[in-house]
């Protein structure tokens, strides 16, 4: 806790001061700002068709969001989901289309995930390479590669499974869409295995400060190696929701999906430095774009418009957070 | 041979020896010669004119934005948004060149846009402390946005200067003016970075910005300087490729952040900052643009043009790493 906080609980605990110096509760008042804005200003906002509706869309990001909090937190960075959202959706649809099994062809995905996971893992954390270059590498060969196979066309899902298509409109009590459920499912566990259980703590402690995390007897390398492994699979799951929902393997699928995420995540919190933010955070960082985005939709603003202001918003977060902190260091 | 006589001898070339494999020039440079050799064999036409014009006319528009972007790098910061900036200008470029027939004034405004978006990043990161990666990619977000807001379409060449295609497709003797803009730039961002003071402190601010800002120097404004060094030379780029276009395309420059990124990590600069060379990222760019160039001559798939550069900065980057930890054990 930083000194400033101290200060305002003797002071006089002011308990909503306190809370609201809390990262999570400010971006949550922002996003019920948000809802509640574009709920008197948009048409059709705030319905359960069109909030179920985000909450789908926004699984995506929410799924690799996740990886990608984890993997800053550990004090790297992974800017490969993009590619890899196009990489395995090429497994799963051939897999699929030859043996119409769905299990099969998710396997096949999430071993893909694996690998690239691994290649990510290692080159970072074993070979020593800054994990910006390894993960622009990776970037360019994955998308590169889908390129080459597919010959920059789609391949379609001719399997046409409904088990796979139930992922993309299918929803639970014909209510939440199941991609929602799932990314909320996920979410749930990570941010359990990071607040509560030792691998977490270990994770904040290696992107915290690596030194005294060695010297704490953590696997400084280990971590790192597996946060990747973890962000790979977590960008799987997020391909295989992309790949239902376009109902094919796009060579361009997931183009810049990388930035939104990293935004999203900085939104929410999570620092680039390392050891600071919570998946909490990053959740609500994801939504807020993705409510603001649909809200601007609906008041028929260009998709242009979003881009600009989901731009300066982020800019703006940052520059608030980094402002706040400074404060609270005292300078 | 005896002994001392040995060590004598042995000792100052292991000296220089180290020296020169401890420059990542040489492996470059080696790399380079190889790729040279290897593509000329498979397809004598590599070495002909008009194909070493073609790639060093391709090298310019990466090297005039990779000169700012080392200076940017090597003091610890980085700017994303260069690709979209480029579209976005030229684009603002053609729009003023049509509504004013001025190359001057086509020029100043592109420019001014360039310097301007440089200025914004900058004064975000050194003012509001913002990381510089998030803040090049709101800025990359608010440009890519804001193109297709300034205009939908390609802005079309309505104006019909002459000057303006030389820009692009002119010489000056052999050479394409491109490449002697290139060559200006470099030159002018290398002798900065090697023989001024400038220059020592961008590197000293990469290095160790506390150390810097003790010492009374204004760490901040060495940073600003270099955002507004890589946005300018942004609009050098953006006026060029407009005119190769002949035409503003709000979609020119996807990606081209990253390659120029490659480009000078390629180079030896490292992201850390403190560390790197204009010398290096010239060759960077020169491999990069081989290794794109010898997969067109040699008729493979262009889409390698994606793979290869992605082994090649992992590669590089990891033999750096392997040859320090043999210089330092």
């Amino acid at each position: 806790m930083s000194l400033a906080s101290t200060d305002t609980m003797k002071a006089g605990p002011s308990m909503l001061a306190r809370l609201v110096a809390r990262q999570e509760l400010a971006l949550l008042l922002c996003l019920i700002l948000v809802i509640a804005f574009f709920s008197f200003t948009a048409e059709n906002f705030f319905s359960v068709r069109n909030i179920t509706n985000v909450l789908g869309q926004a699984s995506l990001a929410l799924t690799a969001g996740i990886g990608c909090a984890i993997v800053f937190i550990s004090g790297e960075v992974d800017i490969s989901i993009g590619s890899l959202l196009a990489t395995i959706a090429l497994p799963l649809i051939i897999i699929m289309n030859d043996t119409n099994s769905l299990v099969l062809g998710i396997s096949g995905a999430l071993l893909f995930g694996l690998i690239i996971g691994v290649v990510n893992g290692y080159l970072t954390a074993y070979a020593g390479i800054n994990s910006l270059i390894v993960t622009l590498g990776t970037m360019f060969i994955m998308r590169g590669g889908v390129y080459l196979y597919t010959g920059q066309r789609a391949i379609p899902d001719d399997a046409a499974l409904d088990s796979f298509i139930a992922l993309s409109d299918g929803r639970l009590f014909n209510v939440v869409p199941y991609s929602a459920v799932i990314a909320i499912v996920l979410l749930a566990v990570f941010a359990y295995v990071m607040q509560h259980r030792p691998f977490g703590r270990q994770i904040y402690a290696v992107g915290g400060n690596p030194e005294v995390a060695r010297l704490a007897g953590y696997d400084v390398r280990r971590v790192k190696f597996t946060c990747f492994i973890i962000s790979a699979l977590l960008a799987t799951v997020a391909g295989i929701i992309l790949a239902a929902r376009v109902g094919s393997a796009q060579h361009t699928a997931g183009l810049n999906f990388e930035f939104q995420v990293v935004a999203a995540t900085v939104l929410g919190g999570v620092s680039l430095a390392g050891g600071i933010g919570s998946l909490t955070g990053m959740a609500l960082g994801v939504l807020i774009l993705q409510f603001l985005s649909n809200g601007l939709r609906g008041l028929g603003l260009p998709t242009e418009w979003q881009l600009v202001i989901t731009g300066m918003i982020i800019i703006a977060a940052v520059a608030f957070d980094e402002a706040k902190r400074r404060r609270a260091i005292g300078g | 041979m005896d002994m001392s006589e040995l060590t004598q001898s042995s000792a100052p070339r292991r000296f220089i020896g180290g020296q020169l494999l401890g420059s990542s020039q040489l492996v470059l440079g080696v790399i380079l010669a190889v790729l040279c050799m290897a593509i000329s064999i498979a397809a004598p036409q590599f070495y002909s004119e008009a194909n070493i014009i073609a790639i060093l006319r391709q090298c310019a528009l990466v090297l005039i934005v990779a000169s700012g972007m080392t200076m940017l790098i090597i003091t610890a910061e980085v700017d994303l948004s260069v690709g979209a900036s480029l579209a976005f200008v030229g684009c603002i470029g053609m729009a003023v060149l049509n509504s004013t027939h001025s190359l001057t004034l086509g020029l100043l405004a592109a420019l001014a846009f360039a310097g301007a978006v440089g200025l914004f990043n900058g004064l975000v990161v050194t003012r509001l402390k913002v990381n510089s990666l998030i803040a090049t990619i709101g800025t990359m977000m608010m440009l890519q946005g804001g193109v297709y807001l300034f205009t939908r379409e390609a802005v079309q060449n309505h104006h019909r200067l002459a000057s303006f295609t030389v820009l692009g497709a002119g010489y000056l003797g052999a050479i394409p003016l491109p490449v002697v803009v290139a060559a200006l730039i470099f030159a002018l961002a290398a002798a900065t970075l090697r023989f001024t003071t400038l220059g020592r402190y961008l590197y000293a601010v990469g290095a160790n910005e506390r150390a810097v800002r003790l010492s009374g120097v204004r760490s901040q404004r060495l940073k600003l300087f270099a955002f507004v060094v890589t946005g300018l030379c942004v609009g050098v780029a953006g006026m060029i490729l407009s005119s190769l276009m002949n035409a503003g395309q709000p979609t020119a420059g996807r990606g081209f952040e990253l390659t120029v990124i490659a480009a000078v990590i390629l180079g030896g600069t490292s992201l850390l900052g403190g560390r790197g060379s204009l010398l290096g990222t010239l060759l960077g760019v020169l491999v990069l643009k081989v290794i794109d160039n010898g997969i067109i001559i040699l008729g493979w798939n262009q889409d390698l043009q994606m793979v290869v550069p992605g082994i090649v900065i992992i590669l590089a980057t990891y033999l750096d790493i392997v040859r320090n930890r043999a210089n330092v054990g």
